[in-house]
């Protein structure tokens, strides 16, 4: 049960304050991946900055720095690191040295300099009005387009600042964090029992991954094994969230290319599903279904099993939708070459999920860092090099079929038992865990004392992909930008928490 | 190619759900209704121990200690269902959708076990009415004040062929200038504040808003967070509120359809 939890690495790993930390290596003497960087405060107060690597085993590795002074900055190292600095800095107001550009992150205008909301009282925050510089682009024949946070559809408030030439985008500036509901702080004092309906409304779509992800960072705090049963009840959900959000998305870059038949057969299908699920499990979107210890209460086997064979139909019709896709000719020319991460950039910004397998990374957290019932599963893993827009939805498509297959070989062979293992998270406890969502690794990190949760960071897969996008789009034109985002398919939320 | 296409078209089955079979339905919302006569004082108490947003509350009314039950602030985690000793069960019809803020209330009196508040309101059903309610077309904007993405998707589902709300004459439109209604989700955050408060002014009069789901309702899970506002009320005039985390699209129509019943009332 403990394989997900971090690894503590040696004593002398310890850096003293102020003295930059030296990015473990991997066996083949690569820079470890970055997964995420948080901070968090001691029993007595003391400020922390905790580092997660992927350094190529199963067991994830950290570091935990002290961080009572200035903290040298490992963003020109390691480029992924450079939104966790500034988070840190936001949220704790560590000092961070060296950093190539610090400006406020999760605050905006409103914020008043100097109040760090994981440190400082916050009860009673004024409103203040600070400045925000963009990053100029200069030259002649320069524009800047502005988008954002209101945009045309039904989609999350997000900024775009676009420096153009003409069409061609030269340069885009993100400006996220318009949804930030300061989550990991409502986190803190929090029943450890109550936490997963605070993780599922982190990303709606994607809640039963939040929620699966949360409960296991709690099993592996208190060493609890989660009944056979609720573990399999968990890969159906989870691998019906990746099915419903593929199908979705592969829907919605159909959409934004005009091709509505395709489109509505994708909603259609979508909505299949959710129907299925509200049958199955009484919530469409697999909301309040599972707990620290397993679930809340227990499905129906035989309902199980009519999902099992609502999803093979639905994803025998997605099949033929895709085909239809990527035979006709017009998406082909609109998908092939546009919006391509390298990747260098992918590697770079430690890119996760389907856009990181499209820019040929090969990683995935069910294969390489096993958690429940994916240790008893062989996980088929497609990966492709082209990192455009096709790649991304042919991505989608390819672990759609996994998907599918692996719902219906769970939901065949549900084993008896329980469902739920009582959890006393008494005394102090720390756990972490990693899932793979829709979108990519997500991980959470969370600290109890005497039962209530003191810390609970969120390492959300938007988050990491976010910044990558801006490399994706330069040289595109800001026409193609709407399909580009939809392939990276990121939520505003998730990241914005 | 092409003939590929129309094809696939032919083969599609019609699902359309007739507009009879939406008002009211919550099927998949988790939403809680109290069994009344199984409430004891005992009961009661842990109901209100273990709701994780204080949608379950004690109160005095004319004198009598009762449960209230305010929907806006259900997330539908199932605690009470869980904890409650079948005295809470998950609702089998849902139709306070659109409706006024103090309707989205409920009072039982715990020693009487008998509900004390005025029944719900009960959705015209006759496609006729239905009809005579939308003889204009209406224009919806949604706006996302810092939700989640939970309302997101269920709104995104109102246009797939299961609820087709074009068929109603219901639009959602890109600019809140084209809007006759906002739609907003989610607690209004800190930084989405301004940009709330912007597009409910370039809404052209007469206008409605409709507050939805829990977070747009009352903060919901998020309440007390330093990085939000409150809820929508806290920052615009709101018209109707939908409950629900997220409510499911059959709410939705319910709510969309009730606030303009209300309106055109009035």
């Amino acid at each position: 049960m403990r394989e997900n939890t971090p690894a503590s690495f040696p004593d002398g790993e310890r850096a003293s304050p102020g003295t930059m930390l030296a990015i473990p290596q991997t066996r083949e003497g690569a820079p470890a991946r970055l997964v995420t960087m948080f901070g968090s405060l001691g029993a007595n107060r003391e400020l922390r900055v905790h580092y997660v690597f992927d350094v190529g085993d199963p067991d994830y590795g950290e570091i935990v720095l002290p961080a009572d002074g200035p903290l040298g900055s490992i963003a020109l190292q390691a480029p992924a690191a450079a939104w966790y600095e500034r988070e840190l800095h936001d949220q704790y107001g560590i000092e961070i040295v060296g950093h190539p550009d610090l400006r406020p992150l999760i605050f905006h205008d409103n914020w008043p300099d100097g109040v760090y909301p994981m440190v400082d009282p916050v009860d009673d925050v004024p409103w203040s009005k600070r400045e925000y510089r963009f990053l100029q682009v200069q030259g002649e024949g320069i524009a800047e387009v502005a988008v954002g946070p209101v945009h045309a559809g039904i989609i999350e408030p997000g900024h775009f600042r676009f420096s153009v030439v003409g069409d061609t985008i030269l340069h885009l500036e993100l400006r996220h964090f318009y949804t930030h509901k300061g989550t990991e702080k409502l986190f803190e004092g929090r029943q450890v029992m109550n936490g997963p309906m605070l993780a599922e409304s982190v990303s709606g779509d994607n809640c039963f991954a939040h929620a699966v992800c949360y409960c296991q960072a709690v099993e592996n705090a208190c060493g609890i094994d989660v009944p056979r049963r609720a573990l399999a009840v968990r890969l159906i959900g989870l691998e019906l969230e990746r099915l419903v959000s593929h199908v979705s998305d592969v829907g919605g870059l159909c959409t934004d290319v005009g091709f509505g038949v395709a489109a509505a057969y994708a909603a259609r299908l979508k909505e299949s599903l959710l129907r299925e699920s509200a049958q199955c499990c009484g919530a469409r979107y697999w909301r309040g279904i599972t707990v620290p210890g397993g679930l809340r209460f227990d499905l129906d086997s035989g309902k199980v099993a009519e999902l099992g064979q609502g999803v093979a139909r639905a994803y025998r019709e997605f099949s033929e939708i895709a085909r239809l896709i990527l035979e006709t000719p017009s998406i082909q020319n609109r998908f092939e070459t546009a919006g391509i991460l390298s990747r260098e950039a992918a590697q770079d910004l430690a890119v996760v999920g389907p856009v990181a397998r499209a820019s040929g990374i090969d990683l995935d957290v069910r294969r390489d860092h096993p958690y429940g019932r994916y240790r008893d599963c062989s996980i088929e893993v497609p990966v492709t090099h082209y990192g455009d827009v096709m790649a991304r939805a042919r991505m989608r498509i390819s672990e759609a079929a996994v998907s599918a297959q692996l719902i219906q070989e769970t939901a065949k062979s549900l084993p008896d038992g329980g469902v739920l293992t009582p959890v006393a998270a008494q005394g102090d406890v720390q756990g972490f865990s990693a899932v793979e969502s829709p979108r990519g690794e997500l991980c959470y990190w969370m600290e109890a004392r005497g039962g209530r949760l003191t810390r609970c960071h969120v390492k959300s897969p938007s988050f990491q992909n976010w910044p990558a996008m801006p490399f994706a789009v330069a040289g595109n034109i800001i026409a193609d930008f709407p399909l580009i985002n939809k392939s990276f398919n990121l939520s505003y939320s998730g990241c914005d928490r | 190619m092409i003939g590929d296409v129309i094809g696939q078209s032919l083969r599609q089955p019609d699902r359309l759900i007739p507009v009879e079979a939406l008002l009211g339905n919550c099927d998949g919302s988790r939403m809680p209704d109290v069994v009344a006569d199984r409430l004891t004082p005992a009961i009661a108490q842990r109901l209100i121990e273990v709701c994780p947003t204080a949608a379950l509350g004690m109160e005095e009314y004319e004198g009598h200690r009762c449960l209230r039950l305010s929907y806006g602030q259900c997330i539908g985690c199932g605690q009470c269902v869980e904890f409650g000793e079948g005295a809470v069960g998950t609702a089998k019809h849902f139709t306070r959708c659109g409706v006024a803020k103090k309707q989205t209330v409920r009072v039982w009196d715990i020693d009487g076990r008998t509900e004390i508040t005025p029944g719900a309101p009960r959705p015209e059903a006759s496609r006729r009415q239905i009809h005579s309610l939308l003889q204009r077309a209406l224009n919806i904007r949604q706006l996302d004040a810092g939700s989640c993405n939970g309302c997101e998707a269920e709104i995104t589902a109102l246009t797939n062929p299961y609820y087709d709300l074009e068929r109603f004459g219901i639009h959602f439109v890109a600019s809140p200038k084209h809007a006759d209604m906002l739609l907003v989700t989610g607690p209004v955050t800190r930084n989405m504040a301004d940009a709330v408060k912007a597009t409910y002014d370039a809404v052209p009069a007469p206008k409605l808003v409709v507050a939805v789901g829990a977070c747009g309702c009352s903060g919901g899970i998020f309440t007390g967070s330093h990085a939000i506002v409150g809820a929508v009320d806290a920052v615009v005039p709101v018209d109707g509120y939908v409950p629900g985390c997220p409510p499911t699209p059959a709410m939705l129509v319910t709510g969309i359809l009730e606030v303009l019943r209300r309106r055109i009332a009035k």
